[in-house]
């Protein structure tokens, strides 16, 4: 087996980078993949604490690089699916901690096992995000339609452009937010692809539901009714080569969809 | 009569609410700030070294044409992949030839003396960002040169 290691970055913190690793890793796992995620934040994770696996850890990629532990040992299996794995970041160490070349072994290493390696990248263009960077062959580039965060996905996507190793680049629009859209308050998903130029993985709307999913530390991609999970299923699917239709967030959004939902709700209820 | 009323009324109407379009939106002014940022970003061209490059440009091409230097504009626009520099120079009018033969003969001299220290100024004004510019081609000319340079001695 060689597994695809894919970077998820962002330049700009708060984008959402951890909960689409998240959401991605598990929705892979889902489809029956083998999948391990990397939180290369260290000093500040919280891959753990979005999957719940917050008390399992008990090594972390530092135990595996200062060999206090075999790498199978450091993997954190995730409660619900056998598929899915975490390497937690050490909280008490700092981004020196881990070098590029330790970085690039752990995921050689990898490879053999697993289908999907997801490396989740610290904010930032330091040497977190060197490290980060140094064991992928393609990246995801987190944003969401506010000038800061696209900006900061433009320096990004500079960076990755002068990696060779990086073999391809898409762009995940995250946090969107189709009534501002309309009301042209806020950036639309093709201003955003056109000053970027370039291609796109997915768009994930506006979703209050991550936040009691984070509390739950329960990715939305197991809630089966949540609008973002779908479009996070739908980002798995691309990864996957499938070719899934951007989700029209409009019509999805409107008060129609909402109408139905609800009806369907009830529909589903009385069954019960 | 019936008809145009209706048509009058509905056109007020569109237009009170067309109103907010006429003004640029929230969303336009992000696009059009970010697009001059991003240029700035990726050119490693500050504000400071554009206006030298429009003040540079403004000397080389009076010597041709009479032009409105306090209109000319010079920007970075993305064409697609591609990034463009254009210029927009509102041309007064052409010198005739004798006039641009003139100034070039009087500049031949002072010229050169003039680009050089230009070229010290810049270095001197920011030399990193001068030199990250011009880098990528340098460095490539000298490894070439010692490419050769070690072929030889084998």
């Amino acid at each position: 087996m060689t597994g695809r290691v894919i970077v998820i970055t962002s330049g700009k913190g708060g984008v959402g980078k951890t909960t689409t690793n998240a959401n991605i890793g598990t929705a892979l796992a889902r489809q029956g993949k083998k999948v391990v995620m990397i939180d290369t934040d260290l000093g500040l994770r919280n891959l753990d604490l979005l999957l719940g696996l917050e008390n399992r850890i008990v090594y972390t990629i530092v135990d595996v690089v200062e060999k206090r532990c075999k790498l199978k040992q450091a993997l954190v299996k995730d409660k619900k699916n056998p598929n899915l794995c975490l390497l937690a970041a050490a909280q008490t160490k700092d981004k020196s901690a881990v070098t590029e070349e330790q970085l690039k072994e752990i995921c050689e290493e990898l490879k053999k096992d697993f289908d999907f390696i997801l490396v989740d990248c610290p904010a930032g263009i330091e040497q977190g995000f060197q490290n980060a960077v140094a064991g992928a062959s393609e990246a995801i580039v987190v944003t969401t339609p506010e000038m800061s965060a696209v900006r900061d996905a433009d320096r990004i996507i500079g960076l990755l452009e002068a990696k060779e190793e990086i073999q391809s680049y898409k762009l995940l629009l995250n946090r969107v937010r189709p009534n501002l859209i309309k009301s042209k308050d806020m950036m639309s998903i093709d201003d955003v692809v056109e000053l970027l130029s370039v291609d796109l993985i997915g768009i994930i709307p506006e979703d209050t539901g991550i936040i009691s999913s984070t509390n739950k530390g329960e990715p939305i991609v197991n809630d089966d009714k949540s609008l973002a999970g779908r479009a996070y299923k739908n980002v798995a699917q691309r990864i996957m080569g499938n070719d899934v239709p951007l989700m029209d967030l409009e019509a999805e959004t409107s008060v129609v969809a909402k109408f139905k939902k609800f009806l369907a709700g009830l529909v589903g209820k009385e069954k019960q | 009569m019936g008809e145009n009323i209706f048509t009058d009324i509905y056109n007020k109407v569109m237009g009170f609410f067309r109103q907010t379009d006429a003004e640029e939106t929230a969303k336009d002014t992000a696009c059009n700030r970010l697009r001059v940022v991003l240029m700035q970003d990726r050119t490693n061209l500050n504000p400071q070294l554009l206006e030298k490059m429009r003040k540079e440009l403004i000397e080389l091409l009076s010597k041709y044409v009479e032009m409105d230097k306090e209109a000319l504009e010079l920007n970075f626009e993305q064409e697609g992949e591609q990034m463009a520099l254009m210029l927009s120079i509102p041309v007064l009018r052409a010198r005739p030839e004798e006039e641009i033969e003139k100034a070039l003969a009087e500049e031949v001299k002072p010229e050169e003396d003039a680009d050089e220290s230009c070229e010290d100024a810049v270095v001197d004004e920011n030399p990193e960002e001068d030199e990250a510019a011009e880098e990528t081609e340098s460095e490539e000319e000298i490894h070439e040169e010692d490419e050769n340079k070690s072929e030889d001695n084998e």
